[in-house]
């Protein structure tokens, strides 16, 4: 009997070849998913991350719009605001203040341009990820497996893209609508639908702009520098072009220009529609046209060939760690240090622009005290500085988890290296790197203040940048626990501390809610400094919890099996 | 009692309710070559994971060189390197850069070797790792396995993706290795390789090890293959004890026997047969019939003698 059926067996794999070849035979065709799978694959993760952006777009809509309303209540204080703006010199750095003495206005010019580059960062980051990286990481190879040509498959991946741009307008659309209809904004379907328009609009750009450097470039990471930079040339171009109307021309020589011509909200131009639709179609439509040109995995610039080793960094974990976050980590302390020099900038004007709002201006008195009002400003703002490295603080967890979930980890550990080695010395890497960045950003923000306006020191500034970094390594913790007892949530869990304190730091903003509530933000218990004292014992206590954490991560972490993703 | 390179004792791994390794007890002395075969979904790779650590067991143990792998993982890893099937390695380093760091990590490295080990396997250094070939990459790790001389190497089909004069290369380091005294436990599903290479070989089947033992042991105790011409027409076989793998082509016969050939003979020599070849079965068959009963998960409690 047993015999029997092992003989049955010997004839079943012997027969497994001629069931393959049926399986690929072109005379079944292959399932409809099968055909689509790189549309379905991309399409799936461009939507989720669209839906995200879309809600920050909105969210960030209806802050503005309310603050603005309940902070300047009479239209003397609007009058008064409007004049300060439009005379104050920021346009170069956040477009022409038009008609600021109505709520439109003012939400246009708060918000047009912070989103129309958040969008274009979204763009090029989601292109060149869902494009290049699935390319590098040899997914599509898996998805393709000779089913289609690779034009064919860039064809299908910019699809989904498509429908990730679509869920942002969408989302981005319906929250601005509903801001719109609250009566004490009031401000028309189409208009908003337009503002959303216009700001999904540098996103669809960039898209575009970060598929043609996905097939240009030899990886991601080349792809996403080179998008960048073609970013940091936009910027540039508009901000020269709204620095003095002889310039204005140079505004038409920049995708954000472009945007700010669209004029949504105030004098809705959409004329420049057009050629923001054709510019993004030929990018993307040349993208596709490359991808079939060059090889899978290759590149049309010439790639660098092999570079002489550089070994330097490459002699145990801490060192390797370095030397693969090294790239990412430069590009946000250049893109932090840019913020908090916006930020210093800003101080002047945007100080001036607060004490036209009586409200406000009573509220600070009390806050401030002796120590002026624009370290006032600056206490506040920073939050924006924290959110930022704390982004950063994520991205080196994220980093390490990868490692793990990729099997790269396994050449270490199989080494004489133990696990909690491995994470503790990846967990003060990324302490060590934001605590930097916190003084960094508060050194740059004294810089753009013009070296300390209105009596800020510079040693109060990098106190207030330090004052950034124990919300960070709260999360660094929190990190930790995530990798030790839940690996595969890890980013999740980090995001969603993450946006979930900021929510509750806006909301907290518009005064709505309770201590309760505000104590679960870890963004909440860094003080306003420098107008305040950095509160140092609050600092402790996250580290303390930071610590505590930690070491309950890397302990678990060292107990569970390794795991994939 | 010396002590073993490795020794595993009741070593068992559950995944939820399914145990992928059960109650494995395997004992590789020092400077033996250990072929490690099964079908896919075995549990091979589980079995190498558990030896190093990487995953804990549910139950049981397994010691290197003495050492718990799963309390004393440190220092049972000074003296092994593993070079698994499927490299995933970090994509931005260059060859030669990922071979730096993976002997820093290691601890001593044989440099006139690792560059020797370079030119035998004709690997370019200075690419980066994204621009190599699945071969390539598998290159990388091979050599980073084998440049550091450990006392025990641990492959996980480490020839995966290889051509066959890579293959050839690959043998003749695993033989030095053997000459040197080195240990080798060598996951694999090249059968010619195994047979090239090991002194003993185990089979693992559905989490069981179903055999261990020399290619001569193992040949020995499994089934014969008898070919039969019949003159006229042919009998059925099929319910004969002991036979199995009956194939009938025109008027000759194809089959198995396992254990007592009495019964077949007493059949065969009533139906005419015009020619009896028998031999002992190629390792493919050896394996095929071990293999074939019941792989993967479904367990089936059958063995082929
Ligand atoms: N993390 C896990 N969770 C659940 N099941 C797992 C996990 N890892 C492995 N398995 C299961 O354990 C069994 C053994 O897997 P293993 O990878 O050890 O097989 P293998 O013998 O190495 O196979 P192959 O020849 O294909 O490499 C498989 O059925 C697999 O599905
Ligand atoms: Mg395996």
């Amino acid at each position: 009997m047993l015999t029997e059926a092992s003989g049955e067996h010997l004839l079943e794999v012997q027969s497994v070849p001629a069931l393959a070849n049926r399986a690929v035979e072109p005379t079944a065709p292959p399932g409809r998913f099968q055909t689509l799978a790189v549309a379905h694959a991309t399409a799936r993760k461009a939507v989720r991350s669209g839906v995200i952006l879309g809600l920050v777009v909105g969210l960030y809509v209806l802050v503005q719009a309310f603050s603005y309303t309940s902070t300047y209540k009479t239209s003397a204080e609007r009058a008064k605001l409007a004049s300060t703006l439009t005379s104050g010199g920021l346009s170069p750095l956040v477009g022409p203040a038009r008609q600021v003495q109505t709520v439109a206005g003012y939400t246009a010019w708060k918000c047009l341009m912070a989103l129309t580059i958040i969008g274009a960062i979204w763009g090029l980051l989601t292109a060149t990820k869902l494009l290049r990286g699935e390319e590098d990481s040899g997914r599509w190879e898996l998805m393709l497996a000779g089913l289609t040509t690779r034009r064919r498959a860039a064809l299908q991946a910019v699809l989904g893209l498509g429908a990730g741009w679509g869920a942002l307008l969408a989302v981005a659309s319906a929250i601005t609508v509903a801001v719109g209809r609250a009566s004490a904004i009031s401000i028309s379907a189409p208009s908003m639908l337009f503002f959303s328009l216009s700001v999904a609009s540098s996103a669809a750009m960039f898209l575009g702009i970060g598929a043609l450097t996905s097939q240009l470039a030899a990886s991601r990471r080349q792809a996403a520098a080179l998008a960048a930079a073609a970013l940091g040339v936009s910027f540039a171009l508009r901000m020269a072009g709204d620095s003095s109307p002889a310039l204005g021309w140079l505004r038409w020589a920049s995708p954000l220009g472009w945007v700010e011509e669209l004029r949504p909200l105030t004098s809705p131009q959409p004329l420049a529609l057009g050629l923001i639709a054709a510019f993004s179609l030929s990018l993307l439509a040349g993208s596709v046209y490359l991808a079939g040109v060059r090889d899978l995995a290759a590149s049309v610039l010439p790639a660098k060939p092999g570079s002489r080793p550089r070994t330097a960094l490459l002699s145990g974990p801490v060192g390797l760690a370095m030397r693969l976050t090294r790239a990412t980590t430069l590009a946000w302390l250049v893109g932090i240090a840019t913020m908090a020099w916006l930020l210093g900038s800003e101080t002047k004007v945007a100080v001036k622009a607060l004490q036209d709002s009586s409200s406000v201006q009573k509220a600070l008195s009390r806050l401030s005290g002796t120590s002026g009002q624009a370290k006032v400003y600056l206490g506040l703002s920073f939050v924006i500085v924290a959110l930022l490295i704390s982004l950063l603080a994520i991205g080196h967890l994220t980093a390490a988890r990868k490692e793990e979930s990729s099997g790269r980890l396994d050449h270490l550990l199989v080494a004489p290296i133990s696990r909690s080695v491995w994470l503790a010395s990846r967990l003060l890497l990324a302490c060590a790197v934001v605590t930097m960045a916190g003084v960094m950003a508060g050194v740059v923000a004294w810089l753009g203040t013009g070296h300390g306006h209105d009596g800020i020191g510079l040693s109060s500034m990098a106190d207030g940048g330090l004052n950034t970094a124990p919300p960070a390594i709260c999360l660094i913790g929190f990190g930790a626990l995530a990798i030790g007892f839940v690996p595969r949530w890890t980013s999740l869990v980090l995001y969603g501390v993450l946006a979930w304190s900021f929510l509750v730091e806006l909301v907290g903003g518009l005064g709505l809610t309770s201590h309760w509530l505000l104590d679960t933000s870890v963004l909440h218990h860094m003080r306003a400094a420098p107008a305040l004292a950095p509160n140092w014992t609050s600092g402790v206590a996250m580290i303390a919890v930071a610590l505590t954490a930690g070491a309950l991560g890397i302990a678990a972490f060292g107990r569970r099996d390794l795991a994939g993703d | 009692m010396t002590t073993a390179a490795i020794r595993t004792s009741g070593l068992t791994k559950r995944y939820g309710h399914v145990e992928v390794l059960k109650d494995l007890d395997l004992e590789v002395t020092e400077g033996e070559v250990l072929g490690y075969l099964g079908p896919n979904g075995a549990g091979k790779t589980t079995t190498i994971r558990l030896m190093l650590g990487l995953i804990g067991p549910t139950r049981g143990r397994a010691e290197i060189f003495g050492l718990d792998s799963h309390r004393q993982t440190v220092d049972a890893h000074r003296r092994l390197t593993y070079v698994p099937g499927e490299a995933s390695l970090w994509p931005s380093l260059t060859g030669f850069e990922t071979l730096h760091l993976l002997g820093r990590v290691r601890g001593e490295v044989d440099l006139p070797y690792r560059d020797e080990l370079i030119g035998r396997f004709d690997l370019d250094p200075s690419k980066k790792v994204r621009a190599y070939s699945k071969g390539n990459r598998q290159k990388v790790v091979l050599i980073a396995g084998l440049m550091a001389r450990p006392d025990l190497l641990i492959l996980d089909e480490p020839t995966s993706g290889l051509d066959p004069l890579m293959e050839q290369a690959f043998r003749h380091c695993i033989h030095e290795a053997k000459e040197r005294g080195q240990t080798v436990f060598l996951s694999s599903h090249i059968l010619s390789e195994v047979e090239a290479l090991c002194d003993r070989v185990g089979i693992l089947r559905a989490g069981e090890l179903v055999d261990i033992g020399t290619l001569a042991d193992l040949r020995h105790l499994s089934a014969l293959t008898v070919e039969a011409t019949f003159d006229g027409s042919v009998p059925d076989l099929t319910r004969i004890p002991g036979v199995s793998a009956v194939e009938v082509e025109g008027r000759v016969v194809r089959c198995q026997v396992a254990g007592d050939v009495e019964p077949l003979l007493k059949v065969l020599a009533f139906s005419g047969v015009h020619e009896l070849l028998s031999r002992e079965p190629s390792l493919e068959e050896l394996f095929l019939s071990h293999y074939g009963a019941g792989s993967g998960d479904e367990g089936v409690p059958s063995d082929a003698h």
